[in-house]
């Protein structure tokens, strides 16, 4: 990979222009998928200087600049209060340290990759995106819309919830990625989350409707999921192995939240 | 481009390509502590400190760490001599390209979390491979060095 | 036998682990001349393909490019990679570059430019015109294919070892001890199954580096980080037609070998470009080379029918073995011949034996020396087959393993037989502590407790698994170290030893030789190891022979050395050489007295002035094997079957251990090596042949996470031919966690799994397909 130019921008309008004007150019997130990217880069746009690595706490929700970094994330005490700190302990298990010190949020969720911890984890509660200029749309959306947006995600809004909460990422090794990751979480209602399917994360509303209007079987529900649910082979798994790991998560998880 | 930043206590301005990594920079530089084991941020071998923080240098940009305190081993030297004592009697070095970068991660961590559990080290060091030891003793020699802290 | 160690098995630090801790840039590429030509290397995107022409003419014109190789411009001598002794038991089927790429990753041309950017530009310039070839990418159907992966002339075997390229074959080998197919039917039990292992990956931690420069005498000097420097100036000069006087081979500070840098990777490249661009050059693999275009363990497919009698005697064993060498045959037939010389002696009380097997060409990545080779492969099928019997007849597995196992003062007419490459060295085992490793190793699992398995928890089980192990040490008559020591003025000593420190510690174990020899301490023995001009000759670091061979180098060397020191010390004293005591600072003779460091001052600059130096060689006449007995611990989910190692208790009997920290250390890494290839480490290659598991977040060796409790312990052994009662022991502790686990999973769910590594997917098909 090559990159022409490196440019530290100076306000977010600035970055978005640049964005803009040229498919080749890229907006750096952590920079930790760059290498691993196809093509040269013409204009390299560093958002460090415009005050997105903040972690906030509004009346509603908790707002999670787009440059917080997996591991200021993993360790602020205001993320650890959602959720029985679940998103805390998902992330935590992401590689090293080192790797989440470079590693952000908004570049985990932007890229939509299939192996995502932080788009499982996220989507098990009600969370916005924020792009500059002027799009808010949630997570749920973004994930199942094809493509990526247009805009600059500035902001990830993780509205405030106190869910009975399960995550389980399958995995080889402790550097290994998901073989399947699996978040479950329950306020009001319930969430069913499936993602390194191996396609990006998936939210399973038939068993969501099904539980959410007052179903009590949990295998029922299981059963709804894996119906909705498209699992498949990638290097590593098999797509048979993958639905049982599917189907012995969800119910285990479904059984712990309850 | 021109980068400035702090290198071990030192400001210097390395002249470097926009796509260039820090770990590439470090090297073509003159330090060598810093090796290079996958280039794909799997293996620790190049963590260097980014304002006191555990990075990968082989998937930092140079030009991204502009203004910030890089530290390599190089100045940690009496904490890297002492902790080797204590790698030393667990049996715990060997091939030593990993022991660099090690000694940087535990620095990091006595700073954040000075008396860590036994799971807290593991869970710190993972991004550190070795596949010499067993890893069983660095993860004795770095419980005991802590450990024996004042 | 035994005495008081003062420095020998004393815990000692290593010599040079503060410094490397502390950031000393010692490794190969830390080395490298500055402003170095970077050399990239082209390779074959195809699994088989003859090259008919390449075009290099676009990519000379790039600005920057100094020098570009391809078969039209190297000398096309065949030798083989393998890093061996001479002549080589591995079959010279190598040219620097051929007519022909035979695996995904084959090199095809070299581009030597001022920087990297710049070679990999041109590299892209380069046109290479392939005729597609049908590769061979099932080793199951490599012999006699109609696809012929080394259909060149000029390639040859340098002594009988069954190459038959027409057949894809680079080594064969039958053996057979008294009468397998009589004995058997003469069973009451009779077991037979099969087991595959995978092409492991080395994954040390330093890629393969070397580089090249001239020296003021126009010498060709290369850094490599190598663990067989000597092998190398020696296969090099053959290779490229320059005098052995011309070469000098410097093996800095090595990060992890394992048998990976036993072979040749960049260097016939740099020395090449060095020689015609008259310019320093470097080859750094990246670490997808380091996975996909070196070299890797040997996959193996192994047979086996074991029989024992009523009385629980194992009778007779027949081992049929198919190993995969893929595209060259380095080590094709030394690991082959391992599975059965370094397995099957460990039964020694069958009546029968019998071995035998190919070694096929693949278009695969090409297998190498590693840790373990051959053994671990023959003792993942043989210790899992004694389970399997030990079911059959319903004993404990411990109990089979005690009544068949080696003892002390008994032999195996295997050690005649077979050696590595050639005819073996019949032995007695003068030092086998086996029986005290297992009942020791039973205590500190709480078999008795644990086995077979136990419910822990909703959904969780654990169990336990067995399994025993024997290695070498060297290999008898042919590997040889040597070693001098010179004394220095203060009374110090600079030893010199051809034996390659790859990370193990071998430095630090042969200072603590010496000192303990000349009664002295660590810190007054200087150690420089490894460099061709500098050092007298070793054969390397491999086959387990470091300690024995370089440690009794070491040993001999020292002591001729305090003989010296006394018949310097007695003329100096003028009194007879026999009325000489020395306490490694004072020499004495009834009332006089000399002290070490007078006598060095004295002889370097007052009285009859002369360099004291003495160089010692030693080569074993026996191989005496370590031993150990391994128990593991683990974990499962019985709905999802993960699963995570709890314990992992190994007790070996390797001597004396000449440094008890540093031989723990080999016992652990070499478990935890052996457990990735047992757990985790699967290989992935795709249906066009090309390898895709080639980076550690895709190759998973395992991390402190997976690392359980491991506890070692040595047994109290003395081998009267080791360096103060030392064996082997680097290799050893690999061998036993893929029996071990598939053990204790067998003992978790009753299911045996026959595929390598065991991964929880394998463990769920095994168990779908029971039912």
């Amino acid at each position: 990979m090559k990159v022409n130019e490196y440019v530290r921008a100076d306000s977010l309008e600035e970055a978005y222009s640049l964005k803009k004007s040229s498919p080749k150019n890229k907006i750096l997130g952590g920079g930790l998928w760059l290498k691993k990217g196809n093509g040269d880069v013409d204009k390299l746009i560093d958002l460090s200087r415009l005050g997105l690595g903040q972690i906030k706490e509004e009346k509603d929700y908790v707002s999670v600049g787009a440059m917080v970094t997996q591991r200021a994330f993993e360790t602020s005490p205001i993320i650890k209060k959602i959720g029985g700190g679940v998103l805390s302990d998902a992330v935590h298990q992401i590689m090293g340290p080192a790797f989440r010190n470079s590693a952000t949020i908004g570049g985990s969720v932007y890229g939509k990759y299939g192996f995502s911890d932080v788009i499982t984890v996220l989507l098990g509660f009600k969370v916005d995106l924020v792009f500059y200029p002027e799009e808010v749309i949630s997570l749920d959306e973004y994930v199942k819309k094809p493509g990526f947006a247009d805009g600059i995600l500035t902001e990830v809004r993780i509205y405030k919830s106190s869910a009975k909460s399960f995550f389980k990422k399958v995995k080889m090794t402790a550097l290994d990625y998901p073989i399947l990751n699996v978040c479950v979480t329950k306020d009001k209602d319930y969430r069913i989350v499936v993602g390194s399917r191996p396609l990006v994360a998936y939210l399973c509303e038939g068993a969501m409707k099904y539980l959410n209007e007052g179903g009590k079987d949990i295998d029922q529900a299981v059963e709804l999921a894996m119906q909705e649910l498209k699992l498949g082979d990638s290097m590593s798994t098999k797509c048979e192995y993958r639905s049982h790991l599917a189907r012995v998560y969800l119910k285990r998880a479904l059984e712990e939240v309850k | 481009m021109e980068v400035k930043f702090n290198l071990n206590g030192l400001d210097v301005v390395y002249h470097v390509k926009p796509g260039e990594y820090l770990l590439d920079s470090l090297r073509t530089n003159g330090v060598k502590s810093v090796k290079k084991g996958c280039n794909a941020s799997a293996c620790g071998a190049c963590t260097v400190l980014v304002d006191g923080k555990p990075t990968l240098s082989c998937s930092v940009l140079t030009a991204s760490i502009e203004g910030k305190k890089v530290m390599t081993v190089e100045s940690i030297q009496e904490e890297a001599a002492q902790l080797s004592e204590y790698f030393a009697k667990e049996g715990a070095d060997q091939c030593g390209y990993c022991s660099a970068a090690l000694a940087l991660v535990v620095h990091a961590l006595k700073e954040e979390n000075p008396h860590p559990t036994r799971q807290e080290i593991n869970d710190y060091l993972v991004g550190n491979l070795c596949r010499c030891t067993g890893l069983q003793s660095q993860g004795n020699a770095v419980e005991k060095y802590l450990g024996g802290k004042k | 036998m035994k005495k008081n160690f003062r420095v020998v098995n004393n815990v000692t630090p290593s010599i040079d682990g503060k410094g490397l801790m502390q950031g000393r840039s010692f490794y190969t590429d830390d080395l490298a001349q500055q402003n170095s030509l970077v050399i990239k290397l082209l390779r074959s995107p195809h699994a088989f393909a003859r090259i008919k022409s390449i075009d290099v003419s676009e990519a000379e014109k790039v600005p920057g490019v100094a020098c570009i190789l391809t078969k039209d411009n190297v000398p096309h001598v065949p030798f083989t990679r393998a890093g061996q002794g001479y002549p080589e038991p591995s079959p010279h089927d190598k040219f620097i570059f051929d007519d022909y790429a035979r695996y995904v990753g084959d090199e095809v041309a070299a581009v030597a430019a001022v920087s990297e950017e710049i070679a990999l530009e041109a590299m892209k310039k380069i046109k290479v015109d392939y005729e597609v070839l049908e590769p061979v990418l099932d080793f199951e159907k490599a012999y006699e294919n109609k696809s012929v992966i080394h259909p060149e002339e000029g390639i040859h075997e340098m002594f009988p070892i069954g190459f038959d390229p027409k057949k894809n074959l680079a080594a064969s080998y039958e053996m057979e001890v008294g009468n397998v197919d009589e004995e058997l039917k003469k069973c009451d039990y009779i077991v037979e199954d099969t087991f595959y292992s995978q092409a492991q990956a080395h994954a040390m931690l330093e890629p393969h580096t070397c580089n090249a420069r001239l020296d003021e005498h126009n010498r060709l000097v290369v850094y490599s980080t190598t663990q067989t420097p000597f092998h190398m100036r020696r296969i090099m000069s053959k290779t490229l037609g320059l005098p052995v006087e011309k070469i000098r081979v410097i093996k800095p500070r090595v990060g992890g070998g394992f048998g990976g840098k036993q072979a040749f990777h960049g260097e016939m490249f740099c020395a090449l470009v060095t020689l015609r661009t008259k310019k320093p050059s470097k080859c750094v693999f990246t670490r997808e080379e380091v996975f996909g275009c070196s070299y890797t363990r040997h996959p193996m497919k192994i047979t086996l029918k074991v029989g024992a009698t009523k009385d629980g005697i194992i009778q007779a064993i027949d081992c049929r073995a198919l190993s995969d060498t893929g595209a060259y045959g380095e080590h094709a037939l030394t690991v082959f011949m391992i599975v059965g010389s370094k397995v099957l002696p460990l039964y020694n009380k069958v009546k029968a034996v019998k071995f035998g097997g190919h070694v096929v060409y693949t278009n695969h990545v090409s297998a190498g020396a590693y840790r373990g080779y051959g053994a671990i492969q023959g003792n993942y099928a043989v210790e899992s087959m004694i389970d399997e019997l030990a079911e059959k007849m319903g004993m404990d597995p411990i109990k089979l393993r005690e009544l068949n196992s080696m003892k002390e003062k008994e032999t195996s007419p295997i050690f005649e037989i077979m050696g590595e490459g050639t005819e073996g060295t019949a032995m007695i085992m003068e030092s086998c502590k086996l029986p005290y490793c297992i009942k020791r190793g039973r205590e500190l699992i709480e078999w008795d407790k644990k086995w077979p398995r136990k419910e822990v928890g909703p959904h969780k089980v654990r169990s336990v698994g067995c399994a025993i192990a024997m290695q070498g040490s060297g290999i008898p008559f042919l590997d040889m170290g040597s070693c001098t020591i010179k004394l220095n003025d203060g009374g110090s000593y600079m030893v010199t030893v051809g034996a390659t420190d790859i990370g193990q510690g071998s430095d630090t174990m042969i200072a603590q030789i010496v000192a303990e020899e000349l009664q002295t301490t660590v810190d007054k023995v200087i150690i420089y190891s490894s460099d061709t001009d500098l050092t007298p000759y070793d054969c390397g670091a491999y086959a387990s022979s470091t300690t024995y061979v370089s440690g009794n180098t070491a040993w001999n060397a020292a002591s001729k050395m305090r003989e010296r020191l006394v018949k310097e010390a007695a003329e100096y004293m003028n009194v007879k050489v026999g009325t000489v005591e020395f306490d490694g600072k004072m020499f004495t003779s009834g009332e006089k007295s000399l002290s070490l460091e007078d006598l060095a001052t004295n002889r370097l600059y007052n009285q009859d002035t002369r360099q004291i130096a003495v160089t010692e060689s030693f080569h074993g006449h026996v191989s005496p094997p370590p031993f150990m007995a391994a128990f593991g611990e683990f974990e499962f989910d019985t709905e999802t079957f993960e699963y995570k190692m709890i314990k992992y208790v190994t007790v070996t009997d390797c001597g004396t251990t000449i440094n008890p920290m540093l031989a723990k250390g080999q016992v652990e890494g070499g478990i935890i090596q052996g457990y990735g290839m047992a757990s985790t480490e699967e290989v992935i290659y795709n249906d066009k042949g090309k390898l895709l598991t080639t980076n550690f977040d895709v190759y998973h060796i395992p991390t402190r996470a997976e690392v359980g409790e491991l506890v070692t312990e040595f047994a109290d052994s003395y081998e009267p031919t080791g360096p103060f009662g030392a064996k082997s022991v680097g290799e050893i502790g690999i061998d036993t966690p893929p029996a071990v686990l598939c053990n204790a999973v067998y003992n978790a769910f009753g299911v045996r799994v026959h595929h390598l590594p065991i991964t929880p997917e394998r463990i769920f098909k095994a168990v779908k397909e029971r039912k």
